[in-house]
């Protein structure tokens, strides 16, 4: 697609999956939490149909249990007993934190699950590399060399079996040994081959001055507009962090999950903030959707 | 952004001393405010960059980066034909060789390069600084302990093989804690650290395995290529 | 002018008693296109590599390269790096970039030029490449001669003045290469830059150059033009060179050579002008053996439908194929009809999702590496074990013979390979790696040898030997399926030829008359002899065989 989020400028991509990252980690509240949680999913169904997602939720599903009911079973700290299970309390508080914790979890791997779809390689590489060239062009070499690599070994893999040299009949030590055998032959390879790429890189002058670098985005005034619009939410959302509104209060007596007054207030920049994409793609869609009406 | 240039060299020396500090104050405050996992990531961000800038301004030469990048690369790509297994993967032991044969700088970028490189291809997210590091620093300690009993005897090849697969998945455990649990209790923590032991044993049993059946063989092909290859930092 | 000059270039490598090269003195103009031909280890390499001193072997030099009057080493390096672009053999390996983009600006990057310069020159290149749709696309997903047009146009937007380039073509299919050929004569033409380039097929590039340069035991043997060149090895050395001839003219010569001759015709048309001149009566047959009987079928294919994911494109649609005992099939076909998936299928490497392939009857479900052989286009994919020896071993400890033990031993010294048993099986040349491979096969009892792309890359006279090799091994019954692109040694050494197209086999035939039928797909003699008034042929043998010249009018 070539429309919406994604064709920001990396930058302001990058920002808003920093600015995310820290509002899910420091708005520990389960109303938030489990609002983010949807809003993500939303944005994992406007990025791909969800297709990534259908992949992971069986994953999601296991760990976000796990980690929802591994608190109330070890904590029983809390003053609200609901049952005792094996003559142990199990608390109101803990099983809040737990519920706190799964969402966590969930919401953070949500996020990043549309992370390749949004900064796909060659943008991630080009952020980094803005930062550590040297590092920058290790990685692209490295990145270049996988998939190229991956079929090399591939290609050996199927060789090598019409020669007998198997991976999934024998003994284990003996595939573990005929999977390294391969490994080695690989690496053997693209290491004499890649003398030849130095040679192409030196040829090509690398190494006589310091570098500039090909920049294929350009930051439009909507860019810097987003940037701003990233940046404030989410000092907003520190703000209220720090107010303790985004904060589910445990001790000495566990507050309502339900939420009052201030805390609507940053329970709304916080959805704004984890729902940016989602604004920009619907915003987009309904100027489509207008731009087509009109013609 | 529009030049292309970049703000390390931009930014003077005494600049980036003053952005480290205040990068280490925030992550104390962090720290006392309770939000462990962004002061823990700061701060392995920030142990990071003096080891980055170490190798930004080293001279490597173009084929000692083509060497770095093809071992990570290989590096990634290795876990392809032990698919029948769950974590067992030559990854780990390549770095740690890389480390052996061609000192802890490099094991340390081609540790760290094969978690930033694999991600890209698997998922980054944050937990990749803390697999860089995880990586990276076998890597370096391979390359550091390089003449020592730990690398040169059998034994303590089967300890550094078995401790770095545990180091390994022990950092991501510490990830996932920090991230997820608000208030550290030891009883939870353990569970976590207990429910990845199998998979810690199995890559520590795996780099054992790989040590001592071949070990000889990789450190051979590499010295064979690093003599192929010269020397890969230039004095500056 | 004078853009680029030796004099008594001399260089040997450490620990080489002999230098490589010797001596050489000669001159290359502004605007030339000069083609460097000779046997493998003659130095060619060695010459092109000391024009490009950032990768300049090391050694000992001795005698002058000037670089527009100015020695070469003293150059400002920028501008050496800038005016001397270099293309290598293998399209893959120079590529260090993920995505197109990337890699074509890789080049000004280093010279550091700024963002809105490099846009500009890459649209501007881009546009007169007709890359427009490859700019954003990952490397990977390239073809080989889209990759090796990346490399070409990545060096051209540094503004190289002279362009030096490692047997470019030998990695890519015929069409491919044909257009690589194509775009650097227009670079030549319509851009003036000087192009050196070193290459053993000269069948399409001997047209389009200037100056044919000849260099044996780091010597130059012949200088000039081609036709000019061409004509002095035949009469002045008939042997060691007229391998690297390319066909119309070696047919020329053969008929012709002794007297005094026309111009040497390099192309078909001129091929066939010259036809037209002469006049041919066909020899008494001398009972060629060609309708050998048959064994019964080894391997077969039945109905084979085939294709590698459920989305994706059907390779294979009810093919069936089926290859007798003692035969030597080349399949041929064009890019992407499958000849390599076939021969993975006929493996037993890949199974398909209807039909069967059956092995001396029996279905076929996975490999069998007693009795099929099978060696991939690259074949460094063969070689896990470290030393030449061990891998000619590893194959002998499952054999438990001492018969083969014997025979080995026999081949290794026929084919004086002695001193290569203790290199790393990377550390030989291609040639030197496909004998072997292919020894491998002579050491074991496979019975059926399949082979992806034998040739490729491979130097004229390493590739009559390995064709005669595989003519032995047919002769003591083992039955050989080769993929190949390779039409001419197709023609010179099968028995029988099958083409693929839209997933099956649409025609297939006994070499001789396969190719006869054929407008597009056949040899450089055939185009020059069909639908002619002599007898038609595929190859120079045939000619020899049928032809007796009895007038040149």
């Amino acid at each position: 697609m070539n429309h919406g989020f994604r064709t920001l400028h990396p930058v302001v991509l990058l920002t808003y999956y920093l600015a995310t990252t820290i509002a899910i980690t420091i708005n520990r509240h389960p109303f938030f939490l489990f609002f983010t949680v949807l809003v993500l999913i939303l944005f994992n169904w406007v990025c791909d149909r969800g297709k990534t997602m259908k992949w992971w939720w069986r994953f999601f599903v296991l760990f976000g249990l796990l980690l929802f009911l591994l608190n109330p079973l070890l904590n029983h700290r809390g003053q609200h007993v609901l049952i005792y299970l094996f003559n142990q309390p199990i608390t109101m508080e803990a099983v809040v934190q737990g519920a706190i914790n799964a969402l966590t979890f969930v919401a953070l791997l949500l996020l990043f699950i549309t992370f390749p779809r949004i900064i796909d390689s060659s943008k991630f590489l080009f952020l980094f590399s803005g930062v550590f060239p040297k590092w920058g062009l290790l990685a692209m070499l490295s990145v270049r060399f996988v998939p190229l690599f991956r079929i090399r070994l591939e290609e050996i893999i199927a060789v090598q079996r019409a020669r007998g040299i198997s991976l999934t009949t024998g003994t284990v030590r003996a595939r573990l040994k005929n999977g390294f055998a391969l490994v080695h032959s690989l690496l053997t390879w693209s290491l004499e081959d890649g003398i030849q790429t130095a040679d192409s890189m030196a040829a090509r002058g690398y190494g006589l001055k310091q570098r500039s670098r090909y920049n294929p985005y350009r930051l439009h005034p909507s860019d810097i507009f987003a940037i701003g619009t990233i940046a404030g939410l989410l000092a907003l959302t520190i703000f209220g962090s720090w107010l303790g509104d985004g904060v589910l209060t445990m001790t000495p007596v566990i507050e309502p999950v339900y939420l009052t007054g201030r805390e609507w207030t940053f329970f709304i920049i916080h959805t704004l903030l984890v729902g940016f994409p989602v604004i920009v793609e619907i915003k987009e869609e309904a100027q489509w959707f207008y731009w087509k009406q009109k013609n | 952004m529009e030049s292309g240039g970049n703000f390390i060299s931009a930014t003077s020396h005494y600049g980036k001393v003053i952005i480290w500090w205040l990068g280490f104050a925030l992550s104390i405050f962090l720290l006392i405010e309770e939000h462990y996992i962004l002061s823990t990531t700061l701060l392995i961000g920030l142990a990071f960059l003096p080891l980055f800038f170490h190798i930004e301004r080293s001279q490597i030469t173009t084929r000692g980066i083509v060497m770095l990048a093809i071992l990570a690369a290989v590096a990634s790509v290795s876990r392809i034909p032990f698919a029948f297994i769950p974590n067992v993967q030559p990854a780990t032991f390549i770095i740690i060789i890389s480390g052996v044969v061609f000192g802890k700088e490099s094991g340390f970028i081609v540790g760290a390069l094969t978690a930033l490189v694999s991600n890209i291809f698997l998922g980054q997210g944050p937990w990749t600084p803390w697999q860089m590091l995880a990586w990276g620093v076998i890597g370096f300690c391979s390359g550091r302990l390089k003449n020592t009993w730990f690398i040169k005897k059998r034994f303590g090849r089967i300890v550094f093989g078995l401790l770095s697969g545990f180091f390994f998945g022990w950092i991501m455990n510490l990830w996932v804690v920090l991230t997820v649990l608000q208030e550290l209790q030891l009883a939870q923590i353990l569970f976590i650290y207990g429910s990845s032991f199998p998979f810690d044993l199995a890559h520590g049993l795996a780099n054992i395995f790989f040590l001592l059946l071949f070990s000889k063989r990789m450190v051979k092909t590499l010295n064979r290529f690093k003599k192929k290859y010269g020397i890969l930092y230039r004095e500056n | 002018m004078v853009l680029l000059e030796t004099k008594k270039l001399t260089f040997t490598y450490p620990d080489e008693p002999e230098p490589v090269l010797k001596e050489l003195s000669f001159t290359v103009n502004q605007g030339e296109l000069i083609v460097i031909a000779g046997p493998t280890g003659s130095g060619k390499s060695t010459l092109l590599r000391l024009f490009k001193q950032e990768i300049a072997p090391f050694g000992k030099m001795t005698g002058d390269i000037l670089y527009e009057g100015t020695p070469l080493y003293s150059l400002d390096k920028e501008k050496a790096a800038r005016e001397i672009g270099m293309i290598f053999q293998d399209p893959e390996n120079q590529l260090v970039m993920d995505r197109v983009l990337n890699e074509l600006a890789f080049g000004m990057e280093n010279l550091g030029m700024d963002t809105v310069t490099m846009r500009k020159k890459v649209a501007e290149l881009a546009h007169y490449f007709g890359i427009h749709s490859l700019l954003n696309k990952p490397i990977h997903e390239l073809s080989g001669g889209q990759k090796q047009l990346v490399n070409l146009a990545s060096i051209l937007l540094m503004e190289p003045k002279i362009l030096l380039l490692d047997e470019p073509t030998a990695q890519l299919d015929p069409v491919a290469a044909k257009d690589f050929l194509h775009m650097l004569d227009l670079i030549n033409k319509e851009f003036g830059i000087t192009i050196i380039m070193v290459e053993h097929h000269l069948d399409e590039i001997l047209p389009i150059c200037d100056r044919l340069l000849v260099l044996s035991d780091g010597k130059i043997s012949f200088v000039g033009n081609p036709r000019e060149v061409i004509e002095s090895i035949w009469q002045r050395e008939k042997e060691p060179f007229s391998h690297y001839l390319p066909q119309i003219p070696r047919l020329f010569l053969h008929f012709h050579g002794h007297e005094t001759t026309p111009q040497v015709p390099l192309t078909v048309r001129e091929g066939r002008d010259w036809i037209k001149k002469i006049s041919v009566r066909p020899k008494e047959h001398e009972g060629e053996d060609t309708n050998k009987q048959m064994g019964p079928s080894l391997v077969e294919a039945r109905n084979i439908v085939f294709q590698y994911e459920k989305e994706g494109e059907r390779i294979f649609d009810h093919l069936d194929l089926v290859i007798r005992e003692g035969e030597f099939l080349a399949i041929v076909g064009a890019n992407g009809t499958g000849k390599s998936t076939l021969l993975k299928l006929l493996a037993g490497l890949e199974t398909p999702q209807k039909g069967k392939i059956l092995y001396r009857g029996r279905k076929l479900a996975q490999p069998q590496p007693q009795e099929i052989y099978y060696m991939p286009q690259n074949p460094k994919l063969l070689f896990t074990q470290d030393t030449v020896r061990e891998a000619l071993e590893n194959n002998l400890r499952k054999e438990q013979n001492t018969g083969i033990v014997q025979r080995l031993q026999e081949l290794i010294d026929f084919f004086r390979i002695k001193e290569l048993l203790d290199r790393h099986p990377f550390d030989l040349s291609g040639g030197e790696l496909q004998t072997v491979a292919l020894l491998i096969v002579l050491s074991s009892e496979a019975k059926l040898l399949l082979l992806d792309e034998p040739t490729k890359g491979m130097d004229p006279v390493i590739k009559e030997k390995v064709g005669n090799l595989l003519k032995h091994l047919q002769k003591n019954g083992v039955t050989i399926i080769i993929a190949t692109h390779d039409i001419e040694f197709a023609a010179a050494y099968s028995s029988r030829c099958a083409m693929l197209f839209h997933g099956a086999v649409t025609a297939s035939g006994e070499t001789s008359s396969f190719f006869k039928g054929n407008t597009f797909y056949t040899t450089a003699i055939n185009r020059v002899t069909r639908n002619s008034h002599v007898p038609e042929v595929t190859t120079l043998e045939e000619a020899k065989r049928l032809w007796k010249v009895v007038e040149t009018l």
